[in-house]
Formats: C-alpha cells, sequence, structure tokens
C-alpha cells in the first residue's frame, strides 16, 4: 500500500491535516487506535470561548475525513516500526486489530440490545454501563458495532440476531506493509489519573468526579440527561471545581500547566449555571490562566454570572456520611486555612503526553521527546511542526499542552510543512 | 415547482430541541404539500445522518431539501455536499437558522420560540418549491499571494508558500524586515537572537525565484477580488543605490556625519538616530536607508558616498495575485502620561524598552546614569481592564517579562527583580521559566486590578506601595532603581490595510477570522486572510503556526487555476433593459458594465466582481434585474407565508 502521508491520530488535528492535504491533491492514510475516529473533541460539550458545541464543530471534519476520496482511514488499527528506508519513502507496519464485525453493520444495535454482558462503559466516562458488543458512541464514525473480546462471553447471540450477518468471530489481526513519503504524528493527549492524588479522593469518594465526567454529563447525549452526584443520584447544588489536578506538580511529575484546564472548568461552570440555575459553583485556583482569544473576556463574565472564584490551593477532601464532601484549602485571600462543604467536587484533571507515539518508530529511526515526554520540536520558533526526523511532522496536543484553536492552527502549520516536504521530495 | 421534498428538523444536541419543540414543528411540516417526508434528528450534521438523508434523496427521489438546524454560516456548505453526494443539485437546498435565531435568541420564550421555528420552517418549504438548480461559476485565479508585512509571520509563510509552487511578493512598510522579532535579543525558548530567526528566514527568502520582496513599499490601492485581486503597490525611495555595497566603516562615517537626529522608534525611543540609518549592523537588506520625514536633504552624506542617490524617485507597480495574507503585527500599549509613573518619571519604563535596554547596555546595567540593581515590574499594563477598552489578555507578556528578568539576572551583577503582576499566566511549558525565576530569588508579589500599586518619586528615589494578595491583602513599601512596566500587545495604530482590505475588525480591535475552531485564519472577504498577531496576542509559534496555516489555506484556495463561486449574482433581462446606468452608479464592487446589443445600449453584469449584494435591484425602474437564488417568486413566497396566520 502506497500513500504521500499518514497521518497517525483521527482527532481534530488528524483530521484538519488530512482534509488540508487531501484537498491538495495527496493521498492519505489515517491510523487511529480507537474504534471511531474524532479524537477527544467529538466527546465534549459545548468549547469555549465561543460555547460552539463541539460536536457541531467536530462532526463535520468527521464527516468530511471518513467520505474524502483521497482519505483511507483505519480504525482500531495501529502503527508500528516505521522506519524512514530512503530520502523520500517511509516503511512502516499497519496493525489492523479485529473488530469482529463487518464493515456491512447498519449500526442498527440489535446486538447490543441482545447482548447480556454489561461492563462499564468507557466512552461516558465510566458513569454507566454499555454491553460487550456495542456501537462505541451515537455519532462515532464508523457508526458500526464492535465486539470487546475481553470481556465477551461468546455466547453467539449477537451473531443470531443481526439482521445483515456482520458478526464475525473469525477476524484476527491483520498485518500489512505500507509505504509513505511523509508522516504526521497526530497522536493527542492523556488525561491524568486522578486517582494518583489519594489526598482527593478521587476513584474513592463517589461525589468526587473528573471534569471529563462532568464533561459528559452537560452533553446532548449525556447519560442521565440531566446533572447528578453519583452517590445518591442527587442533583447537586453546591459543585467545587479543583484546579491544577496532576498539572503544575512537581510531585506527581508534571510540573508544567496543562493550559485548558482553567478555561474548561469556568466553561463548565458557564454551563452548570444554565442546567441547575440554582447551584453554587466555586472554583478553587492557583492563577487562571485565560490567555487565548476572547478567554480573559469569558473568565471575566463566568464571575459575573455569579461564579465564585477562590485563590487557594485545595490540601485535602473528606467525605461526610451523606456523600457530601470537606474541602480544606488555603484561603490565600485571608491568609487562612480554611473547611468548605460541597455536594459535589470536579478535580479538573490535566493533561500528560500520550507516548505511544515512541513504539511506533524502530530504533533506526528515534523521534525524540522533550522532557514530558511530549514530541520534540526541533524548531520551536520558525518551524514548530518540525521533529527530530526528516519527513516526521507533529500536530496537535502531541507536542505539548493546547487548546482547541491552537490545536487546528499547529495542524494547519503541520499541512503547510507536509505539503512543502512532498514538494521537495518530488522533485 | 418542486413537490417532492424533504425537510430535516435538528436538535442540536439540546440546543434547539431545549427551547424549540421540534416534533411539533416536523408533524406540522410533514403536513404541508409538496412535502414528503419531514424527520427530526439529533445531530443532523454527524455522518449518520448525513449518509441517511443521502439514502431518502435518493429512495424517496426528492428534489428539494430543506434542513432547519443551526447558522448556514456554519453548514450550508455541509448540507449542499449532502445534496450533491445524493445526486441533488446544491441549490435545491435551504438551511433555516432556527437555533441561533430562534432557540438561542427566544430561550425564555419556548412558545412562541416554537411558533417561530415553524413559520421560518413553512417559509423556507414555500421558497425552495420555486428553486431552480444552478452551477457554481468558476473563475481563473492566479497563484499569487501578497503578503503583507514582512515581520517573523509573513516571511515564514512567504518560505511555504513559495515551496508549495505559488507566486509572492511580501510588501514591508519599513525599509528593513523582520519585524518586532528583530528588535528582540535573545528568545524565549530556544535562546536564539531576534536577529539570527530574522537571518536565517531572510536568507533563505532571497534564494526563492518565485518570492519578490519589496520593503519600503506601501499597498495604497486593491480592486478585484477572490483569484484576482489587482494591488497597487507604492515603493519609497530608498535614497540609496540598489545593490550597493558600503564599506562598514565608511557608512558609520557618513552615519556619523549627517546633521539630523530624530528618536530612535527601534529602540522604543531610548536613543537617537540619525536621517541616514539602519537599525543595526547587518540589518536586512543591507543596506542603509535615508529616512525621508525627517531628512534635510543638506547634501553632507551625497558627498561622502556615492551611493546615496537623491534622484531616485517612489515607484509605483500593480501586482495581481489570487490571495492576499495579512501579516501587519502589533504595537507595543504605550501607557498613558503618568500611569504608574510613566512619561512623568524618567525611571519608569516599559518592557519593550527594557528589551532594549538589555542590548544596548553590554557591560553594566546603567540608564540614564544610574545603575540599575533593583528592579519592579508592574504586570497587564494595558491589558486586562475590566473597565477599560483592552478587556483581553495580552499572552505573551507573564512570559516576556520573567524570561527578560531572568536575562537581566543572567547578564549583570546584583540584579533584584520585584514583579507585581496579576495572576501568573505562564501556559504550557513555560510554567518552567516561572519556577526559575523562583527559585532564583525573584520575588513575586500579586495585586488586584481594583487597588494597583502606586509609583512615586521620593528624593530621586522611586517609592512603591503595594497591597499584596499573597500575603493577605498586607501593605508592601519599598522603592527599586528602576520600574518596567510590563505593556501588552495593542492593534497596529495605522490601519490603512484594514481599510484597503476591509478587513473585519474584532470586540478587541484587532483583525477578526470567520471562526477560530473552523477557519481561524480566514476573514469574511474571499481571498483575503490573516496570521500572527495581527489577529490578537502571541508569542512566536503561536505566529508561525498561524502563519503556515495561512499559507496552507490560501495555496488550497488558488493553486488550482479556478476558484468556485456562487452562483447567485445579479442577471440582466436584456429585453427589457433601457440602459439608465442608475445600476452602474450603485453597485458597490463595479461589477456593472454597459454593452451594446444590436444597437441597443445594456447593463452587463461582470461575473468575478459581482457579490449578488443585490443593490441594483431596487433602482432599476423596468425591473430588468433578477438575483439569481433569489428571485422575486422567492422571496415573496417566503415573504407571504411568513405573513399568514
Amino acid at each position: 500500500m502506497n500513500y504521500d502521508v499518514m497521518v497517525i491520530g483521527g482527532g481534530i488535528a488528524g483530521e484538519e491535516v488530512a482534509i488540508n492535504l487531501a484537498n491538495l491533491g495527496y493521498k492519505i492514510i489515517m491510523v487511529e487506535k480507537d474504534y471511531s475516529i474524532g479524537g477527544k473533541m467529538i466527546h465534549l460539550s459545548k468549547v469555549f470561548p465561543t460555547l460552539d458545541c463541539a460536536a457541531c464543530i467536530t462532526t463535520p471534519k468527521v464527516s468530511e475525513t471518513a467520505r474524502h476520496e483521497n482519505i483511507t482511514i483505519f480504525t482500531h488499527s495501529e502503527v508500528k516500526n516505521i522506519e524512514r528506508i530512503s530520502d523520500k519513502e517511509f516503511n512502516a507496519e499497519l496493525v489492523q486489530h479485529p473488530r469482529y464485525v463487518t464493515n456491512d453493520c447498519t449500526g442498527c444495535s440489535i446486538c447490543e440490545d441482545n447482548c447480556p454482558v454489561v461492563v462499564r462503559d468507557e466512552y461516558q466516562f465510566d458513569m454507566v454501563g454499555r454491553k460487550a458488543v456495542f456501537i462505541p458512541f451515537s455519532i462515532a464514525s464508523p457508526r458500526i458495532a464492535a465486539i470487546d473480546i475481553e470481556n465477551c462471553i461468546l455466547c453467539g447471540l449477537c451473531e443470531k440476531v443481526c439482521p445483515a450477518d456482520c458478526i464475525d468471530f473469525t477476524q484476527e489481526e491483520e498485518v500489512s506493509g505500507i509505504t509513505v513519503k511523509s508522516v504526521v504524528v497526530a497522536t493527542g493527549y492523556n488525561l491524568f489519573d486522578a486517582s494518583q492524588i489519594q489526598r482527593f479522593g478521587g476513584g474513592e469518594f463517589k461525589n468526587v468526579v473528573t471534569a471529563m465526567q462532568m464533561e459528559r454529563q452537560l452533553v446532548p447525549t449525556r447519560p442521565f440527561n440531566t446533572v447528578l452526584r453519583p452517590k445518591d443520584g442527587k442533583m447537586p447544588d453546591n459543585i467545587a471545581y479543583v484546579l491544577c489536578v496532576g498539572s503544575r506538580d512537581k510531585t506527581v511529575g508534571n510540573p508544567i500547566c496543562s493550559q485548558v484546564c482553567c478555561m474548561y472548568s469556568t466553561k463548565q461552570a458557564q454551563l452548570l449555571m444554565g442546567a441547575l440555575p440554582m447551584a453554587d459553583v466555586t472554583i478553587y485556583y492557583i492563577n487562571i490562566r485565560a490567555f487565548g482569544k476572547g478567554f480573559n473576556e469569558f473568565y471575566q463574565q463566568t464571575g459575573d454570572m455569579g461564579v465564585e472564584f477562590i485563590k487557594g490551593k485545595v490540601g485535602r477532601i473528606t467525605e461526610k456520611e451523606d456523600g457530601n464532601l470537606i474541602v480544606r484549602y488555603e484561603d490565600i485571600e485571608s491568609g487562612k486555612l480554611k473547611e468548605a462543604e460541597h455536594d459535589h467536587v470536579v478535580l479538573s484533571v490535566g493533561i500528560l503526553a500520550n507516548t505511544d507515539y515512541q513504539s511506533m518508530f524502530n530504533n533506526k529511526a528515534v523521534l525524540e521527546s522533550d522532557p514530558f515526554n511530549y514530541v520534540k520540536q526541533t524548531q520551536e520558533l520558525c518551524c514548530p511542526p518540525k521533529t527530530s526526523i526528516e519527513g516526521v511532522f507533529v500536530a496537535g496536543t502531541a507536542a505539548g499542552p493546547m487548546d482547541i484553536p491552537d490545536s487546528i492552527l499547529s495542524a494547519g502549520a503541520a499541512s503547510a510543512e507536509t505539503a512543502s516536504y512532498l514538494r521537495s521530495v518530488k522533485n | 415547482m418542486k413537490n417532492r421534498i424533504g425537510v430535516y428538523i435538528c436538535h442540536c444536541g439540546s440546543n434547539i430541541s431545549d427551547y424549540v419543540d421540534v416534533e411539533h414543528v416536523r408533524e406540522l411540516a410533514e403536513k404541508v404539500e409538496g412535502v414528503i417526508l419531514a424527520k427530526t434528528t439529533m445531530f443532523a450534521c454527524a455522518d449518520s445522518t448525513q449518509k441517511e438523508m443521502i439514502e431518502d434523496i435518493k429512495s424517496e427521489k426528492l428534489d428539494a431539501l430543506v434542513v432547519a438546524s443551526c447558522s448556514p454560516k456554519l453548514h450550508l456548505e455541509t448540507f449542499r455536499n449532502v445534496a450533491l453526494r445524493a445526486g441533488l443539485n446544491p441549490f435545491n437546498y435551504i438551511q433555516v437558522n432556527i437555533r441561533e435565531q430562534v432557540s438561542w435568541a427566544h430561550s425564555d420564550k419556548p412558545q412562541e420560540a416554537t411558533i417561530k421555528a415553524l413559520k421560518l420552517v413553512y417559509a423556507s418549504i414555500a421558497t425552495v418549491k420555486h428553486s431552480k438548480a444552478l452551477k457554481p461559476i468558476k473563475i481563473p485565479s492566479v497563484n499569487t499571494v501578497v503578503v503583507v508585512g514582512a515581520g517573523v509571520a509573513g516571511m515564514r509563510a512567504a518560505i511555504d508558500l513559495a515551496d508549495m509552487g505559488s507566486y509572492v511578493y511580501i510588501i514591508e512598510k519599513e525599509h528593513f524586515v523582520g519585524g518586532r522579532v528583530s528588535q528582540w535579543d535573545n528568545l524565549f525558548t530556544t535562546g536564539e537572537t531576534g536577529r539570527e530567526v530574522i537571518s536565517n528566514i531572510y536568507n533563505k527568502i532571497m534564494a526563492y525565484e518565485n518570492i519578490k520582496l519589496f520593503t519600503g513599499a506601501q499597498i495604497v490601492s486593491k480592486a478585484g477580488s477572490v483569484g484576482d485581486f489587482n494591488i497597487k503597490v507604492e515603493i519609497k525611495p530608498r535614497y540609496f543605490k540598489p545593490g550597493a555595497k558600503v564599506d562598514p566603516d565608511k557608512l558609520e562615517e557618513v552615519i556619523q556625519a549627517c546633521p539630523v537626529e530624530v528618536e530612535d522608534d527601534f529602540n522604543f525611543n531610548l536613543t537617537k538616530r540619525k536621517a541616514i540609518y539602519r537599525n543595526y549592523p547587518s540589518e536586512f537588506p543591507e543596506i542603509p536607508a535615508i529616512d525621508a520625514d525627517h531628512c534635510t536633504k543638506c547634501g553632507i552624506c551625497e558627498e561622502k558616498c556615492n551611493d546615496v542617490d537623491f534622484s531616485m524617485k517612489a515607484e509605483t507597480i500593480e501586482i495581481n495575485a489570487g490571495a492576499v495574507l495579512v501579516s501587519t503585527g502589533f504595537d507595543p500599549y504605550e501607557p498613558n502620561k503618568g500611569e504608574f509613573g510613566y512619561a512623568e518619571n524618567d525611571f519608569v519604563i516599559s518592557l519593550q524598552q527594557m528589551k532594549r535596554l538589555i542590548e544596548l547596555s553590554p557591560g553594566e546595567l546603567v540608564f540614564k546614569d544610574r545603575k540599575i540593581k533593583k528592579i519592579a515590574y508592574i504586570y497587564c499594563v494595558g491589558s486586562r481592564q475590566s473597565e477599560g477598552p483592552n478587556k483581553y489578555c495580552s499572552r505573551y507578556c507573564c512570559t516576556s517579562a520573567i524570561y527578560t528578568a531572568l536575562l537581566l539576572k543572567e547578564k549583570y551583577q546584583g540584579i533584584k527583580n520585584i514583579h507585581l503582576n496579576r495572576g501568573i499566566r505562564t501556559y504550557g511549558k513555560q510554567e518552567l521559566l516561572y519556577n526559575e525565576a523562583s527559585e532564583k530569588g525573584d520575588v513575586f508579589l500579586q495585586f488586584d486590578e481594583g487597588t494597583p500599586p502606586k509609583v512615586s518619586a521620593e528624593n530621586g528615589q522611586i517609592k512603591i506601595k503595594a497591597e499584596d494578595i499573597l500575603t493577605a491583602g498586607r501593605e508592601i513599601e519599598f522603592s527599586v532603581d528602576l520600574v518596567v512596566l510590563v505593556t501588552g500587545m495593542v492593534p497596529r495604530k495605522d490601519n490603512s490595510i484594514a481599510n484597503i482590505f476591509k478587513v473585519p475588525i474584532g470586540r478587541d480591535k484587532f483583525f477578526n477570522e470567520i471562526h477560530p475552531k473552523l477557519r481561524p485564519v480566514e476573514t469574511v472577504i474571499d481571498g483575503i486572510l490573516i496570521s500572527g498577531a495581527c489577529q490578537g496576542p502571541k508569542n512566536i509559534p503561536e505566529s508561525t503556526n498561524s502563519a503556515l496555516s495561512a499559507a496552507a489555506k490560501a495555496n488550497t484556495l488558488i493553486s488550482k487555476g479556478d476558484i468556485e463561486i456562487e452562483p447567485k449574482l445579479a442577471e440582466i433581462d436584456e429585453a427589457s433593459c433601457e440602459w439608465c446606468d442608475k445600476c452602474q452608479v450603485v453597485c458597490p464592487y463595479n461589477a456593472i458594465l454597459k454593452k451594446d446589443v444590436n444597437g441597443k445600449m445594456v447593463a452587463e453584469v461582470n461575473k468575478a466582481n459581482c457579490k449578488g449584494c443585490g443593490m441594483c435591484l431596487p433602482v432599476c425602474e423596468s425591473n430588468s434585474i433578477q438575483l439569481i437564488g433569489y428571485t422575486d417568486i422567492e422571496i415573496e413566497s417566503f415573504i407571504d407565508t411568513l405573513a399568514m396566520d
């Protein structure tokens, strides 16, 4: 298989690169490890600072990527052993994991209805269940079922009920060789695991959730169709946000700022004011980093709407018997240690490098990392997409924490650099 | 008349359905004559819904399509493409905006919102019945881009455009390239100097045959439209012969001999320069220039140097270009007189002046005969003004100020830095710099906007009084040798480019993009793109990213040889037209021409210029002009339906 460009990662940055280059006539292979393209953004509610719904921005890009005649997408697939074989080409191995459902699936979800196995739904960040055979989420692309073979009990019910005969347990992992002229790494980021900081009770106290779990409760396709606290299903009326969880924190190995948490928390606070008009929302922060275009105005507006911003670092969270939480914090304004009771706490978790790219290249071509395990930008000022390997470019949060507008610009830059590179290797 | 119409009503998650009873709208729309099917959908724009629509169009043999969802600004093209892929003409499609114009606007009145949505859907169905299949018009485009501004953004974009095969003209107003970056010495994060960055880029540019750079050049007018702009550029005389190679010692002597002294704006007026000047040795282009605004033409330099040539005249050139990329950069905020003692106290300077001062002070840091050791930095000057005009955060200044403070410590002995800030915003990896400054003993105090620090002069000393949030509002008083006002970015004072290209301006007064996520480097004027800090505060990598993005967009737009434009243009009925010139007079785009048809003079529309604005329609007395896509019958059907009970 020969392509001009391999785009690794089908999130917003990867899609932007793929569409730009495909529109210039280049043949693109997109490799996405998840069951669907769309990355993290497709799961978000509304996005700051314009409050557009994330789906309205991202689904058209997903759809354009999916149907573009110059883009071939492999979902639930990985790439290995990328190696520069000449001045003009890279070889790589494409590993397609079995989905156990053929592409003829119509997404009717009859299999899902009949499957007897229920496990936690990772696309709803474990707040509700899903089946072992499942359509990943309602706006997935491709919107076809997949079988989670780890949890499947091989009862064969899905195979029996599928009206289109799409269930195929004989599928196996397929490895194929591909040759490309250039590579764009758009592998995105990982979220910090809140349970690593025990004193906040993430993963232990039920009413302490992560910002992604709150985000899911604010989207139209939300699990409970309203905002509920997990322990007793009560509608919360006094919600606290704890910022810099897993960011700006040497003790967890991540001293840098995640760049998005201040703003996503501020945004969620605004959305909560709409969803639960009677609720109080408090944000505990160190510094509010509202730096981008329109961000500071958005932050100002959030304060004007009645969200309380308290400057102070939270030291510990304890749980009361009724599930309410005591937040112990240093109140900078008064210089005192204080405690406050909230009935729901959201941990604004930071973002970490997704290090998957490190194992994609074989030892002959090392893609260098920066000290925080993001892809190293070798000419950060004048050519941000450039990496340590000629012909390999980086786009979006694979290079460091970034918000959506910056990711899209970074992807635009990677498109220009890749297109320039492709013209130079042609000659 | 179309009579097999499909109608889709979008929930938009809950954006619409929270306020509009979409099911009710669907039920009633389904009953309208000519409507074959009406459906509601969670996200009309989702891939699965698009597929469903295509199947419906094919299987039900639909001949027209109405989608009631968000603003057509967002998804007109999305659903036109749906129609196209299903074999339906995209112009037999109408998008009804029931989100921005209904659910969001009337969230307090859901019942009335539902009625309004319904009426708009009814009216659009009535209109789409009269819709005609249209073909987009293709106009030829030249693969040439005019880049306005030779700062880091403009020059970087030029290189990628040239690499992608476009021909590029860079138009720089100043006599030298490099913009703001050339004014900075040591740069975060790489430690390169601004000059190194600029000379690398400049040398690359000089090697390209398809990049032409004009300095001392200003755009004076623009005509035409996307694909075919005609841009007039005036090039000021440099009064130095092109290609002159002046011996550096000799040049220094000539410069010294010039009797005219003016404020040196390259050094933010910290120093003076002569009327004959270059901002630093080896500045590009490596030929000095004579500042015509201040030169008295005394002739001393001409006597001393053969390369000086006062007979040079201003030249005007015309460029035919397919697209324009505006990268005109920013101005630093200029504090008002008395703002924290600025322009009243000699020892209160701006961050930008401080950055120049470091470079101008090789051995010791001495400013106006005072040895500088203890420096206070006051942040957010001219930014984050909740009551003032600049509500925005200038984004780069926290990092820039801390980096500058650290450079000072590295370069000079015994420097003490005190940062009076409003919450440090060293986002992302820049956070490390904040840590480093704290570890190296810089002091950070924080104030509220309402209680800013007070700067006063006492016996030649500068006293600062501040209420520090970080120590529970304690009043702190101390004296310093120098105060640096951390001034942010403001739009360029010179707004001639905005006027010539009609670039839209945002609430923050910077140039505005169509949408920060969907189309972040394009403006509503087709073919006019923006990048770098003219769009809003950015640091260097962020400017470069936006510049390269814009290069990719511009190249995609114009490199195919032709551009598709909307066929919704004015159309003349030659039989009834009695040339009267009224349409020509009102047309803002010079799109109406006069032509002879068998001896009869009639109006003709220049399709490349016409924007379909409709200005010519109401002035036509013989009613000989129709706007394709907005014909009288379509508009009247819409209004009649809206007016019905």
